[in-house]
């Protein structure tokens, strides 16, 4: 890194003008609808103004600390979690909550706010990615250990699974952290034994891949196995062993694991839908849920009215009533937007996804370090990945797991957790220079 | 040779996505998630990247991940636009079919929000409005006797019936457009529907009701130059504030609801029908009037054209009695007084003189066999039942009369009435008035047209003849009015076993203004005693009022 002044990241302030202005208009949109008037004042727009504000002092901060990397990353992500801060403000007042320390609309600025000062720190913090790299035992037991702590003492909010922390006024899901430890963990774990991994050896006739350094893979499966079986949770299941296919493949360039790990997972599936009714259930329900539609069929049958009420240009900010699918703030934020912003709005919101994973493997693509590009392409399929499941299961090409919409729903963990990945996304792109 | 597989591959998966919608109606349907698996791989041919082979090794594995990433966000958008786009009505389709039992909340907000429009006569009285009660729910509430005419609303039951049906769309408030609903709708300020005004007059109305009474049976009045029906009176009649059951309703007022309804329709005297226009009566001697028009237009009979009725008369194997011959010693007579008197014998010689066609061919041109254009639909009034019934003599005879196989509403004889005296021409009748914004602003006034000329203004004149001497020197003469050119007909159908159907159609002239009236009382008797009495009054109050 060379010593000159400070350079204003143009192109990525150029890019945070959109989500400033979708977020001005959205939130005065669903003010206005929301009182049914065309009077408004500054007041209405205080968390837009705030959300504004510590949106380009993120940026100033990056140039502050002579950030070279991406500047394409922040602006996408920071338009998705404006669509989130504006569907909280909109969903906030419909629903009907109580016992928690602020109402869903404040609590989704404050989790923003705290998710982007997490994207400073680690900006701030991790420059050259050694470290990250030599503790990656840590991680490996660190995440093993919040996920049987959790399954041990966790509560469960509502969803017939264990999957929260109580600590104090908040509740922390510790799944959310998991997955990025394991990240860290199989980038080191795999780049140190790329080689082994990718060799084979011969016993008589037969070509066989080198067992030991594949045993992770086996203690994987069986990890995300257990998971289902003991947590019920079958979304994040899928998306850990969906993470480790990825980076093992992206390691090793066979495709044979790949092959091997779904055929494993498939067996586990079908074992799984024989022995726990639960999954049993979700299956049914994907396939027919109208066949209980005010019961265990509700959700998904709300979320299609709520797609069909959207049509092309959808009912507008505040005028739909996504509010009539059960738990639409995290499972059925797709659902609510689709309702409000129409399939304009869902297409537009696919692209951004697609663009954020894009964009993300094509910074990954350029990067020379082995580790750290490793590592980019983990934290980017977190996200592809992630979107992907609750997305098909929003929409009923799989069935539903009830993880999040990274950046959109509602939810601290998984927030903060995300910019903290961007974080590190955008200290890696560092390296693709030169 | 690449290009042209790519666009083989995307020209495929369009066909299977057209394939997959046409023959699945759900996306899970296992057969369109099927072809989704078959529609990813043939996208992930379309979008495989041209070099792929020369890349590096270490950057193929990253290729292949953004291209999994491409097919899946491609197959979620495929799924997201179904639901959008093409499966909209299925879902809408599913989610109101009762068995299913989804309440589609949305629907329910929107009904909830627009407060839908009232229903008034013509001189502003209210019989339908919408009242929030206690619990925040909307109910329609009908007041006083003749409320039944708006028919009922029971969005929570049954739907809707009468003018709350057909004017629906105006109610609800759906039909509004232009820029300040528009900003209403944005804006989700209160809406409020259209108010349907009818041409009702509620102090005929009230005079029709009260001279029937408890009896079954039917009077319209219609102001013969516009068309306007002016009273509407059926009886028996029910109760719409019972059927009316708001959404969300709790179980028990929708049972109560469900409950007077199959006491309604078991009820054999058919409260739900709206009689001058659903009721279907033999004539009698009112339908001379139709008879006697054909003579006089073919020219078969002029008003002094003189007929023999000695007391009886032998059709085929049918003998006729005579019993309203004024004085048993007289044998002959004009038709001006065959019709006064209303004598069979008289007219069923015309009949068999005229023969069925032509006798067929008046009563379609005067609007037999034809739904008449109103705002409710009227029942077809029918010339016969089985279609070989006017090819025997004694059948067209009969018919002559009034006998035979005829139905007719009551609406369809008051319009011939009005023919009468339009100079053969008969008005579109109509019940609604005009159409008015919730702020009194005019949306939609009636313009009055004529519906069809039934006979020619020669015909006219001379039937118009007819009815009068029928009311000056006929039987028909109670129904005289000083000051007033009144015309009319009685009736008295006879009806198997039971009494007689008591009839009555008439017109009223004073001053330029004409109306006309159709009565008729179930088994009332005797059509000048029952009918008339009833006829009268309203054609007396509808002129003086005036």
């Amino acid at each position: 890194m060379t010593r000159r002044g400070f350079s204003l990241r143009w192109l990525e302030l150029q890019l945070l003008i959109i989500p400033a202005a979708v977020s001005l208009i959205g939130l005065l949109t669903i003010s206005l609808a929301r009182l049914g008037s065309t009077r408004w004042s500054w007041g209405d727009l205080t968390v837009s103004l705030v959300f504004i504000v510590a949106m380009f002092a993120t940026s100033f901060w990056l140039t502050l600390l002579k950030v070279q990397g991406d500047q394409i990353l922040l602006p996408i992500v920071v338009m998705l979690a404006c669509l989130g801060l504006l569907l909280s403000q909109r969903l906030g007042p419909t629903l009907r909550e109580g016992g928690v320390w602020a109402s869903l609309s404040q609590r989704q600025l404050v989790y923003l706010i705290v998710g982007l000062v997490l994207l400073w720190l680690t900006v701030g913090l991790v420059r050259h990615f050694v470290w990250l790299k030599r503790l990656k035992y840590t991680w490996a037991v660190l995440a093993s250990f919040l996920t049987f702590f959790t399954m041990a003492f966790g509560t469960d909010l509502g969803s017939g699974a264990r999957l929260w922390l109580e600590l104090g006024p908040i509740t922390v899901q510790p799944g959310e952290v998991v997955k990025v430890l394991l990240v860290f963990f199989l980038a080191g774990y795999l780049d140190d034994y790329r080689e082994l991994i990718t060799s084979s050896y011969r016993v008589g006739p037969f070509s066989l891949p080198p067992l030991p350094y594949l045993i992770p893979l086996v203690g994987m499966w069986g990890i995300a196995v257990l998971a289902v079986v003991l947590q019920n949770d079958l979304g994040n299941a899928l998306l850990l062993f969906g993470i480790f296919l990825v980076m093992l493949y992206v390691a090793s360039g066979r495709l044979l694991y790949v092959m091997g790990g779904l055929a494993a997972f498939a067996a586990a599936f079908v074992v799984a839908l024989r022995l726990v009714p639960r999954v049993a259930q979700r299956v049914e329900i994907w396939l027919d849920p109208w066949s209980d539609p005010t019961g265990i069929g509700m959700q998904p049958v709300q979320a299609d009215l709520a797609f069909a009420h959207g049509h092309i240009l959808g009912t507008g900010w505040g005028f739909g009533f996504p509010q009539a699918i059960p738990v639409v703030a995290t499972d059925y934020a797709f659902a609510a937007l689709g309702e409000e912003l129409g399939s304009l709005g869902t297409v537009a919101v696919i692209g951004l996804y697609l663009a954020l994973v894009m964009r993300g493997l094509l910074v990954a693509s350029r990067i020379r370090n082995s580790y750290v590009r490793l590592l980019s392409v983990g934290l980017v399929s977190v996200f592809g990945l992630q979107t992907l499941i609750i997305l098909a299961g929003t929409v009923r090409l799989l069935p539903l797991t009830g993880i999040t919409l990274p950046f959109i729903s509602a939810g601290g963990s998984s927030l903060i957790t995300n910019f903290l990945l961007v974080g590190l996304l955008i200290r890696a792109s560092e390296f693709s220079r030169g | 040779m690449r290009g042209v597989l790519q666009a083989a591959a995307i020209i495929a998966s369009i066909f299977l996505i057209a394939y997959g919608v046409l023959i699945t109606d759900d996306r899970a349907d296992p057969r369109w998630l099927g072809l989704l698996v078959v529609i990813g791989g043939l996208w992930g041919i379309a979008l495989w990247p041209s070099g792929a082979a020369e890349l590096v090794r270490s950057a193929r594995p990253l290729v292949h991940l953004a291209l999994v990433f491409a097919v899946g966000f491609a197959l979620v958008t495929i799924q997201v636009l179904r639901a959008q786009l093409l499966d909209r009505d299925r879902i809408f389709a599913r989610a109101s079919d009762p068995a299913v039992g989804v309440v589609d909340v949305r629907r329910y907000v929107a009904e909830r929000q627009v407060e839908r429009g009232r229903i008034l006569l013509s001189d502003g009285t209210v019989i339908a409005r919408d009242d929030t009660d206690r619990y925040g729910i909307r109910h329609r509430v009908y007041e006083g006797p003749i409320a039944y005419l708006a028919g009922y609303y029971s969005p929570g039951l049954y739907g809707a019936a009468g003018i709350e049906r057909v004017f629906d769309h105006e109610l609800s408030g759906s039909s509004t457009s232009g820029w300040n609903s528009w900003l209403d709708g944005v804006l989700h300020r209160a809406r409020r529907g259209n108010d349907v005004v009818l041409s009702v007059d509620p102090q005929l109305q009230e005079l029709g009701q009260t001279m029937l009474g408890e009896r079954a049976g039917a009077a319209v009045l219609l102001d013969a130059d516009s068309g306007a029906v002016l009273a509407f009176v059926s009886s028996p009649t029910f109760d719409p504030n019972q059927l009316s059951v708001p959404l969300g309703a709790p179980a028990e007022d929708v049972e109560r609801a469900r409950a007077y309804l199959a006491m309604l329709e078991r009820d054999g005297r058919g409260p739900l029908l709206l009689r001058p226009i659903q009721g279907l009566y033999v004539p009698g001697s009112i339908f001379k009037t139709v008879t006697a028009a054909a003579a006089l237009q073919s020219g078969l009979a002029t008003l002094t054209s003189v007929y023999r009725d000695d007391g009886a008369l032998v059709v085929d194997s049918r003998v006729i009695i005579e019993q309203n011959r004024p004085d048993p010693t007289r044998v002959s007579f004009t038709l001006q007084e065959a019709y006064g008197y209303s004598l069979n014998v008289v007219f069923a010689q015309v009949g068999l003189e005229l023969g069925a066609q032509r006798l067929e061919e008046m009563a379609r041109a005067v609007g037999f066999e034809e739904s008449i254009p109103f705002d409710l639909r009227v029942a077809p009034s029918q010339i016969a039942q089985t279609p070989d019934f006017l090819t025997s003599r004694a059948g067209i005879a009969e018919t002559a009369f009034g006998q035979g196989q005829l139905l007719v509403t009551p609406l369809q004889m008051a319009l011939l009435a009005a023919a009468v005296v339009r100079d053969g021409s008969m008005p579109e009748p109509y019940l609604v008035r005009e159409v008015r914004s919730p702020n009194g602003g005019l949306i939609w006034s009636r313009q009055t047209k004529e519906w069809r000329r039934a006979f020619t203004r020669e015909t006219a004149a001379a039937l118009r003849d007819l009815m009068v001497w029928s009311v000056e020197y006929g039987y028909a003469r109670p129904a005289r009015i000083d000051g007033v050119t009144v015309g009319g007909k009685t009736g008295t159908a006879e009806v198997g076993d039971r009494a007689p159907h008591a009839w009555f159609i008439g017109f009223a002239e004073r001053a330029g203004k004409r109306v006309v009236v159709a009565v008729v009382v179930e088994h009332g008797g005797s059509g000048v005693q029952v009918a008339l009495p009833i006829g009268r009054a309203l054609l007396e109050a509808a002129v003086q009022g005036s």
